[in-house]
């Protein structure tokens, strides 16, 4: 019967209610009645049956108390008592919840990243004992020296290369540039992927040159261009205008081995000539076009592998000095090209993590300044509760039901923002004509991770104010005195000051780094570039892909060229294999006259661009001194050069080194005289140092990579739209590319510190909003507190201004100590963002200044409605009040 | 606050066991049980009437005692109470352990002082 009752109350409290007071009611009538029959009147019967009973709400709430309803049902009832404060006061549980939202969602997409870039093991079989093998110089080999390594190791169950490539794959006649791999024939047995149609190609698809037309679909592409043809397998492709079979379809979400780069289509190795038409370099020791992957085997550590592929390397260095001399090998993890990008990923990463987590903190703080602010607001209800009978218990677990139930709200929605840019993350293509993307689909371990973090908010800084209140001490509170009680207390006061400087130096720090690193992107952006981006286009298309020779190639070129230049409104237009700040980079090995030899990986290097003439004024690099390029500097006649003022300084150890010669080549070739001095600029990165360059004439070199580059004062898209136009008049088949203004194509360069600038400044106003509400909270406290004791003040004759001092001296002197800490921790903390961002510095006393007035208004902004409400506090009405 | 508590606890107990007796000779309603135990006090023990309910709630809700509505003398509906089996072997446990402290405590205080 009691567990049916008991379980009658679980499901229908308010029965339980009701009998409850239909008892008490019988109780009461039946003393009436007791006290008329003995002769009072019924007026004093009541009141004297109201006597005997004792406080009625006191016996209720003790006895559901002593009924001990059910947990759950207790939980309901403090859910409901918290949505009913929510709804009291939305504007406190708003800027709780939207605190909180923006703290946990922030996190959690920085934890995606981190968790998607260096936590999510590859899918490929047994991950951990695959590894990237670079060298100390660079990623990649020479495919030689990648036989070499793979013929004598006995520590790998084996090493496989492969090479990012363009190609022109053509579907029904449409030819497409994109992405693929070359990779050797043990590539997928070595990763132990299983294909989702067909078969993948094997070593002994992949033995003899130009003998496997054999292609391997990603699984987007066959998705995408091929509408999921489930009879894929055994049908031909175009690539490169050779026709390929296709042995079969790669399993969703594999992409080779690179976190960036998404492939579409896998190619034996042995078909690197076919695809790169004109640069066979299968058995070349000086190209470095190789990346190699390698699986240890089972037991051997990175360490021993490494020291055995250092023996091979050793003694290639003593055999082919020429090419290998110096060669050392490093393991690294395989993922995002080595070490070299896995470290800058990590920093990048790492600091947004440790950013986040100041943001989630100063959320934290904020939720328990709020909390506390409010409790102030309850400790009258609190008190009236316990008197009644309502436990310490009852009331903390109340509490912490009201904080948890907040930090869950703020956690859904902080969660429903991180998926939100979390899909917007994996979506966004980067602007470059490169298969970019960062797969963030947040999975369960993000889930949890916002879950665990929302919990442990709500109840960590739930904690404080429900102890707080438990304790309170209920005659001094209903007696109109907690102010002073608890102002007295000295712990209190400054753990509510703490959380005031705290979150005003976290706040200071968020503002300060976003401030520097929008600076850093300002100085990028004014830094000089060493040529004139504005008006300029740029078309890229690949001679080689359609398979012309030489011959055909240069008088496409030149035709191109011919009718481009002839298009209205253009002022001038030229060619090269690549143009500065374009993904595609080159170097090669130069040296000085006279200069002891240097060889293999220690040889000195300038980065390179074959260029037509023209094109240095049309890019707008200025001539400082010699001649640019001209029609007779073609084959046959001397080699020639213009270099830039750092190959100069660097190389030729001079100022003017028009007339000098230097040796081109591996080891030193052929000699070549400078004609021309060109300015300084950037090549490969907005921030890199001064970087030798050297531009050899186009007409004495060929090369199938070509740039077309337009100065006009039209519309870059209509230039691009006229130029498409003529090229596909002249050869339908060939693929244009990378094809648009050159200062949307440097978006790539800046690109890195675009996103810095963008996310910092993102947590620095979040930063601003969160002190905002928090300050805002904590004033708004110390006022509801002192209420009594304004109205005291004013009654004795306090002045606005006396009202104004005493609510505000306490708040900004706190505001400028958590700035003091601020400016301390900002230095510190800039002084390692100088190092990431350019040209910054961390000691801009104007920028330091700047933050300081910002946080100051702020500070003001968010006193003034509890201000106001101060001044306004009517002394009479303030001491009924309490 | 902690004192007020201690001796809340104090008279609850002994409220309990008036309780138990008060039910142990009949089915009765709320008002009843106070009716029966200022009866069988002689009217020495007063209570506050409303802390009779906590008590009653607690017992039932320890499945000392059993529950029923029914219809009072003046036919109105009333909850009425019964002991259970589990309520009548405490009810005997109690007064032994309640008969043995009085016991105990009568003895001390009869005693006599005999050294100065």
């Amino acid at each position: 019967m009691a567990g049916f009752l008991h379980w009658k109350s679980l499901r229908r409290r308010k029965q339980f209610e009701a009998e409850m007071r239909e008892e008490f009611a019988f109780h009461r009538e039946a003393r009436i009645e007791h006290f008329i029959s003995e002769g009072w009147t019924r007026e004093e019967a009541i009141r004297l049956a109201r006597l005997e009973f004792g406080g009625t709400e006191r016996y209720r709430e003790e006895c559901r108390e002593a009924h001990r309803v059910h947990l759950l049902d207790e939980v309901g009832r403090d859910l409901r008592y918290a949505l009913r404060g929510i709804r009291k006061n939305p504007g406190f549980a708003i800027a709780a919840i939207v605190s909180l939202a923006l703290g946990i969602g922030m996190n959690t997409v920085v934890f995606s990243v981190f968790e998607s870039l260096l936590l999510r093991p590859l899918p490929i079989a047994n991950p951990d004992q695959v590894v990237f093998v670079e060298t100390q110089s660079g990623i990649t080999h020479s495919f030689p020296n990648y036989r070499e390594f793979r013929d004598n190791t006995s520590r790998f169950n084996g090493l496989a290369g492969y090479r990012m490539s363009p190609m022109n794959l053509e579907t029904k006649g449409d030819p497409q540039r994109i992405w693929g791999y070359l990779a050797t024939g043990n590539y997928f047995d070595l990763l132990g992927v299983k294909p989702a149609l067909g078969r993948f190609f094997h070593p002994e698809d992949d033995r003899k040159v130009g003998a496997s037309p054999y292609a391997v679909l990603s699984y987007n592409t066959w998705k995408a261009r091929f509408a999921s043809d489930a009879g894929i397998v055994g049908k031909r492709v175009r690539i490169n205008g050779l026709t390929y079979d296709v042995l079969g379809v790669a399993p969703e979400g594999f992409h080779g081995t690179e976190l960036f780069y998404w492939p579409e289509v896998w190619v034996p190795m042995m078909m690197q000539p076919q695809i790169e038409a004109g640069n066979a370099w299968l058995d070349n020791k000086y190209t470095w076009d190789t990346t190699i992957l390698g699986r240890l085997k089972p037991g051997v550590t990175a360490a021993q592998g490494e020291a055995d592929l250092n023996r091979v390397a050793n003694d290639l260095a003593h055999r082919f000095p020429e090419s290998d001399q110096g060669l050392r090998i490093k393991l690294s993890q395989v993922g995002l090209a080595g070490s070299a990008g896995r470290a800058p990923v990590r920093v990048f990463v790492g600091g947004l993590l440790l950013l986040v987590t100041v943001v989630l903190l100063t959320a934290c703080l904020n939720l328990a300044g709020l909390l506390l602010a409010r409790s102030s607001d309850r400790q009258h209800e609190m008190a009236i509760r316990s008197s009644i009978g309502a436990g310490s218990g009852r009331i903390m677990r109340q509490v912490l039901t009201e904080s948890s139930l907040l930090s869950v709200l703020g956690g859904l929605m902080g969660l429903a923002i991180a998926a939100a840019l979390c899909g917007l993350l994996s979506k966004w293509h980067a602007p470059v004509d490169f298969p970019v993307r960062v797969d963030v689909s947040p999975d369960w371990r993000v889930f949890l991770f916002a879950g665990l973090a929302s919990l442990a908010t709500g109840i960590l800084f739930g904690l404080g104010p429900a102890v707080s209140l438990s304790k309170t001490d209920l005659n001094s509170v209903l007696k109109g005195g907690a102010g002073r009680a608890v102002l007295k207390s000295r712990l209190r006061v400054s753990f509510r000051d703490l959380l005031v400087a705290a979150e005003i130096a976290l706040c200071f720090v968020l503002v300060f780094g976003s401030l520097l690193s929008i600076q850093g992107l300002k100085n990028v952006l004014n830094m000089p570039l060493g040529f004139n981006p504005e008006d300029v286009t740029t078309i890229a298309f690949d001679v080689g892909l359609p398979a012309y020779d030489k011959a055909q190639g240069q008088a496409f070129q030149r035709a191109i060229l011919e009718k481009v230049q002839e298009l209205p409104g253009v002022v001038s237009a030229a060619y090269a294999n690549s143009v500065p700040l374009s993904m595609d980079q080159s170097t090669t090995g130069v040296q000085a006259e006279g200069e002891t030899r240097q060889r293999g990986r220690n040889a000195k290097h300038a980065n390179f661009y074959q260029i037509s003439p023209g094109f240095l004024s049309t890019f707008g690099v200025s001539l400082l001194n010699g001649r640019d390029f001209d029609e007779h500097d073609t084959e046959g006649t001397p080699l020639v050069a213009v270099v830039n003022q750092a190959f100069g300084k660097i190389i030729l150890h001079t100022d003017n080194p028009v007339g000098k010669t230097f040796r081109w080549g591996p080891g030193g070739g052929p000699r070549v005289q400078v004609i021309g001095l060109v300015q300084d600029g950037k090549y490969t990165s907005l921030t890199e140092s001064p970087t030798p360059v050297v531009f050899w004439p186009i007409y004495q070199q060929y090369n199938s990579t070509t740039t077309l580059v337009v100065r006009s004062h039209r519309l870059s898209s209509e230039i691009v739209t006229d130029v498409r136009r003529l090229i596909g008049t002249m050869d339908s088949r060939l693929p244009v590319y990378g094809a648009g203004s050159l200062n949307t194509m440097l978006g790539f360069a800046l690109f890195p510190m675009h996103a810095a600038a963008v996310a910092l400044s993102a947590f620095g106003l979040l930063a601003i909003v969160l002190a905002v509400t928090g300050i805002h909270g904590l004033v708004a406290y110390a006022v509801s507190r002192r209420t009594r004791e304004i109205g005291i003040r004013v009654a004795i004759g306090a002045t606005g201004f006396e009202v104004l001092r005493f609510v505000l001296a306490k708040m900004m002197a706190l505001v400028i100590i958590g700035i003091v800490i601020g400016i301390s921790l900002a230095l510190a903390a800039g002084q390692a963002l100088s190092s990431v961002v350019y040209g910054a510095s961390p000691k801009d006393p104007v920028l330091l200044l700047a933050v300081f007035v910002a946080l100051l208004l702020a500070a003001t902004v968010s006193c003034w409605r509890p201000t106001a409400r101060a001044l306004r506090i009517d002394p009479v009405s303030a001491l009924r009040y309490e | 606050m902690n004192r007020k508590q201690e001796r809340a606890e104090l008279l609850q107990g002994t409220l309990d066991l008036l309780v138990l007796k008060a039910v142990s000779l009949g089915k009765l309603h709320g008002y009843g049980i106070l009716l029966r135990i200022e009866q069988i006090s002689g009217k020495a023990l007063t209570i506050e009437q409303g802390a009779l309910y906590p008590a009653l709630y607690r017992l039932e809700r320890q499945d000392l005692l059993d529950t029923e509505w029914g219809v009072s003398d003046n036919n109105r509906r009333a909850k009425y109470y019964t002991l259970t089996r589990a309520g009548r072997s405490r009810l005997q446990k109690e007064q032994q352990s309640w008969s043995r402290l009085v016991g105990a405590i009568s003895a001390a205080l009869a005693a006599e002082p005999t050294e100065a």
